[in-house]
């Protein structure tokens, strides 16, 4: 009785491990705005970033690879959910409402990320919306990723979070009104159901198709740049969107464990769902290291001068570690998962481990994408270039991380993290 | 209505970089910023070694992908072919930066006003009498221009913005020829009409063979050169500047 009484999933109350996070990622993001007002009061020269030319620079640096390296997180969680949810995937069920989670915070992040490299922040808003050119694939990003996907992802979390809102708003205490709220006059009684099960499934299908276009968009951004050496092609699309599964499977494991760890939740985030994010993430792997053959092969047999160029410095050159570290994070996961596949076994912690890993190398990958082809990538013969993020854009950059801890610590304190069964307080009618 | 282009007589230019200066001080770009760029080469192995300069300004291409990525259409082309940026509507995203092929473009990573040549506050130099004003704060660069009235002219505008080669719009209203061409000593620059066949571009391009740079990216640039060739990747830099920003 007494267990019944208390909130589900330790809402509402602030334990000590909840306090070490909140703590950590305010540090976080304390440093971060302290690097970014430094940025704003002297400019983007506190960055590492230079000017393509006679400057030997990279005009776009880390800014831009998170940025692409959190939409990308974002997309598979919300692809995921959706998926989960079409396909009524019982056991990964209890991951669809942090994955949804994962979803908006990760593009809240990307749009801070954004915010972060322009040089006039403060026009930027205002000149998008007067002067916004759909023709450029920049304008996919802001407009279609960042405020089409917000928008539709809030409406997922929120149209999927009202049975449980209207559970809990029958509840006394602080967040009722939260809860009332969310729950706007739901009361989950079976026309309503009904009615909120047909919308979301025809939102899951709208949606899917828009979150494809709009990674694509992403990679458009490069991929359509034909002066660019190593950015033009047509696997760029694929790429980012098989890419963008790694990062996020990855990420959603280490939520799932985070989860499992700190709430205690063996039964419903069990095992056979981890073997499940897994089996994923094996399968996403042995894509893309299909993908990074196929490009390696056609850089180093029908490249021109200047995309062999940039092909060495990535092989052999002074972003040659960061290549084979990604190389090397991209395949030993994948020969750990299989090793595990094939003895039948599922071992939390080399899960864990291996979505640490695949994280790691998705944000290299982008890192080689971004930033070779303009430091060594000139069509004219300028000096080689060369780019190295500053501590400011380390110290933003990680503050927007700690802001993704922050925003989803408050989260699992207001709202139940994870779906509430049926029968929880009654709640069946 | 006039349509601009430059022609660059190779055989000419010996690599002097009096353009590059003359750039500078017409545009009051800041420190680091070259809009106009000359490359000087060499090729082979000593002692049969070969030198060449490049003149590069922006080629104001006609198929621009600079135009096309900008996502508020602060780069555009108008009707006398420029490729001008708006800096007054310019957020400073940079892809048109890195859309360039010809890598013309300078943010200006640090206020500009900090980021001079000289510090013109500097107290030593009180009472330094310049017949023309300050080299910094060249008056007719405030001057809207075009039809639209847009802010388009001169350098060292405010941090945060991306600016590059106008082939100095604000001297063609005045019908003067860009600062580069009106400098070089030895008439390397030959600016004007390309549309107009009897203008000295159009002379020199009906009488010496011709090429752009990087044709084969579609750009369609209105810059051509006579009398040379184009860089290969035997061209070594000899010299090349050393452009930076520091804090
Ligand atoms: S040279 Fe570069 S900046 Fe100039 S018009 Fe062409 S693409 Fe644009
Ligand atoms: S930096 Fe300015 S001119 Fe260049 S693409 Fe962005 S908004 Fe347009």
């Amino acid at each position: 009785m007494n267990e019944k009484k208390r909130l589900p999933f330790g809402m509402g109350r602030l334990g000590t491990k909840w306090w070490v996070l909140v703590g950590v990622s305010l540090t976080l993001v304390t440093r971060g705005i302290i690097a970014y007002s430094q940025q704003a009061s002297e400019g983007e020269v506190v960055t590492g970033m230079r000017d393509i030319g006679p400057m030997g620079g990279a005009a776009w640096g880390l800014y831009i690879v998170f940025v692409v390296y959190f939409v990308g997180i974002s997309f598979t969680g919300i692809c995921l959910a959706s998926l989960i949810r079409l396909l009524n995937l019982k056991v990964l069920r209890p991951i669809v409402r942090p994955a949804e989670v994962m979803t908006v915070i990760a593009l809240i992040l990307g749009a801070l990320a954004i915010l972060a490299d322009v040089g006039q922040p403060g026009r930027a808003f205002l000149m998008l919306l007067k002067y916004a050119r759909p023709q450029s694939p920049f304008f996919g990003t802001f407009a279609m990723v960042i405020s089409g996907y917000l928008f539709g992802s809030l409406v997922y979390l929120y149209l999927h979070g009202r049975p449980d809102a209207a559970v809990l708003a029958k509840r006394p205490g602080l967040l009722q009104r939260f809860h009332r709220w969310w729950a706007a006059g739901y009361g989950d009684t079976p026309p309503e159901r009904a009615r909120r099960v047909r919308s979301s499934f025809w939102l899951s299908v709208a949606l899917l198709p828009l979150l494809i276009t709009a990674t694509s968009t992403l990679g458009f951004v490069f991929g359509l740049q034909g002066g660019r050496p190593g950015w033009f092609g047509s696997l760029q699309a694929p790429g980012f969107v098989v890419m963008a599964g790694l990062s996020g499977v990855g990420v959603l494991i280490l939520i799932a464990a985070g989860l499992r760890q700190a709430l205690g939740e063996k039964e419903r985030l069990n095992l056979e769902l981890f073997r499940w994010l897994a089996d994923f993430l094996l399968v996403l792997l042995a894509g893309y290291l299909y993908f990074l053959v196929v490009e390696w092969l056609t850089n180093s047999y029908a490249a021109g001068p200047s995309e062999s160029l940039v092909s060495q410095a990535i092989l052999a050159g002074e972003n040659a570690w960061i290549f084979w570290g990604s190389v090397a994070f991209l395949t030993l996961p994948a020969f750990l998962l299989l090793l595990q596949r094939l003895r039948g076994r599922v071992s939390l912690p080399l899960i864990v481990a291996c979505g640490v890993m695949v994280n790691l190398a998705a944000i290299a990958k982008r890192f080689l994408i971004v930033v070779p082809s303009q430091t060594h990538g000139m069509l004219l013969p300028y000096s080689t270039g060369s780019y190295t993020p500053s501590l400011v854009e380390w110290e933003i950059v990680i503050g927007l991380v700690g802001l993704g801890g922050l925003l989803f610590a408050l989260f699992v304190k207001g709202f139940p993290i994870l779906e509430l069964d049926r029968d929880y307080l009654g709640g069946t009618k | 209505m006039a349509r601009y282009g430059m022609v660059i007589d190779l055989s000419r230019c010996h690599g002097c970089r009096a353009c590059m200066v003359a750039c500078k001080v017409e545009n009051n770009t800041p420190k680091g910023s070259f809009w106009n760029y000359v490359f000087r080469f060499e090729e082979g192995v000593f002692p049969e070694t070969r030198v060449s300069f490049l003149p590069r300004p922006c080629m104001h291409c006609d198929n621009a992908p600079c135009v096309k990525v900008c996502p508020v259409g602060s780069r555009h082309k108008t009707l006398e072919g420029l490729t001008l940026t708006d800096w007054d509507r310019c957020i400073g995203c940079r892809y048109c930066e890195v859309a360039c092929p010809y890598g013309v473009n300078c943010f200006n990573w640090k206020d500009p006003k900090k980021n001079r040549y000289l510090d013109w506050s500097d107290p030593s130099l009180e009472g330094v009498e310049l017949s023309h004003g300050m080299p910094y704060a060249n008056p007719d660069l405030d001057l809207p221009q075009g039809s639209q009235g847009r802010h388009t002219a001169g350098g060292g505008r405010m941090k945060g913005v991306v600016e590059k080669c106008t082939f100095c719009v604000h001297r063609l209203e005045k019908g003067l020829l860009p600062a580069c061409a009106a400098n070089c000593p030895v008439g390397a620059l030959v600016f004007g009409d390309l549309d107009d066949p009897e203008s000295p571009p159009s002379q020199l391009l009906r009488e010496k063979p011709h090429f752009r740079l990087l044709e084969g990216e579609g750009t369609e640039p209105r810059v051509y050169y006579v009398g040379g060739a184009p860089p290969t990747t035997a061209s070594r830099q000899i010299e090349a500047v050393k452009a930076r920003v520091e804090r």
